[in-house]
């Protein structure tokens, strides 16, 4: 059967409701420090990125330049790069303009949900309609629940801390389906790199490095692992 | 809308706009091969532990903890994830089941 947009939007439910409380604090926190409802809705379109939007709002209200937002957003955001980076790997042949709207709504939560998803998906175009489903659904709870969060203040609290887990629990559903045999190793040096790293380094770093070198590291070995075998069978052949 | 605020969103908008586009940009209908191709399929895996192992065991005041709600919900949502593979499913329990260990302990 074919998948795709309404696919990928039916995905990103789970996303989406982990989503919405943050994107109403967010919402809150924005007018607290001085933004209006349309700054703070406008800043979930533009931006869609979680971490450097409440680090952002908190620069704000400090009176910190456009400069200072900036870089600093670059550095919580490089991660990104390693996340389309991967992706590409799905799409091959795909125009600009459709990877260009994809690239928009690449966030932590729908890479590693898309990563698991596209997979079972068979041909680039429909993994292209998919992943624009899984980004669209995460796209609109985070706007959609920002520009709420903005308009009610503080006049509602929500009283179920349930929601505090609802990213988590998403990836750890994911972690049963992806995590196999052979990339065990890699889960666990990035999950124990990233304890140390998220205990000595300030904000987001310690996911940029931990998943790189864990990547890396798995990687050479698998180069290895390959060379012995070739190795293995020439030993056999002479 | 406040000039200096919209200025401020324009630039974090281009810098992350930027990050997620640039390797779309700089490498489509590239082929990889060898190294690379294996450090892009084991991004996801890393990522996902990046994302969750530290929640577990490091609090929100940073410092180490190996008995917390949050622990326990994970573990609890792993074995029903295991039984049950249904995403919305997982994701409900877990917010329950997180629910109830931050209410108990």
């Amino acid at each position: 059967m074919q998948k795709g947009f309404m696919y990928g939007l039916k995905q990103s439910i789970p996303i989406g409701i982990g989503y919405a409380p943050v994107a109403l604090t967010f919402g809150i926190l924005a007018i607290q420090n001085g933004l209006t409802v349309m700054e703070s809705g406008l800043m979930s379109i533009l931006v869609f990125a979680g971490a450097s939007q409440f680090i952002a709002i908190q620069l704000i209200g400090q009176g910190a330049t456009a400069w200072i937002i900036g870089l600093t957003t670059l550095i919580v955001n490089l991660r990104h790069i390693v996340m389309s980076f991967s992706m590409l790997r799905f799409f091959s042949k795909i125009g600009l303009g459709k990877l260009a709207t994809i690239a928009h709504g690449i966030t932590d939560e729908s890479f590693v949900l898309s990563s698991n998803i596209l997979q079972g998906v068979l041909t680039p175009e429909e993994r292209s309609r998919v992943a624009l489903g899984i980004n669209s659904g995460a796209y609109f709870s985070w706007v959609l629940f920002s520009f709420v969060g903005a308009y009610i203040g503080n006049r509602l609290v929500i009283n179920f801390s349930g929601f505090d887990f609802a990213l988590l629990a998403l990836f750890i559903v994911l972690t049963v389906s992806t995590v196999k045999k052979d990339n065990l190793p890699v889960y666990i040096l990035a999950g124990l790199l990233a304890i140390i790293l998220k205990l000595l380094l300030p904000g987001k770093w310690y996911l940029l490095i931990s998943v790189i070198a864990a990547a890396a590291v798995g990687s050479l070995m698998i180069k290895k692992n390959t060379k012995d075998i070739v190795e293995e069978e020439k030993s056999y052949e002479s | 809308m406040n000039h200096d605020i919209i200025l401020i969103i324009l630039a974090m908008a281009v810098v992350t706009y930027g990050a997620r586009a640039l390797p779309f940009l700089l490498f489509r209908n590239k082929n990889m091969g060898g190294f690379l191709k294996s450090f892009v399929e084991l991004v996801p895996v890393a990522l996902l532990a990046a994302l969750v192992i530290p929640e577990f065991f490091v609090t929100a005041e940073n410092s180490l903890s190996f008995f917390n709600p949050f622990l326990l919900a994970g573990i609890s949502t792993f074995l029903f994830a295991r039984k049950i593979p249904n995403l919305f499913l997982c994701v409900l329990f877990g917010m329950l089941a997180y629910w109830c260990f931050d209410k108990i302990v």
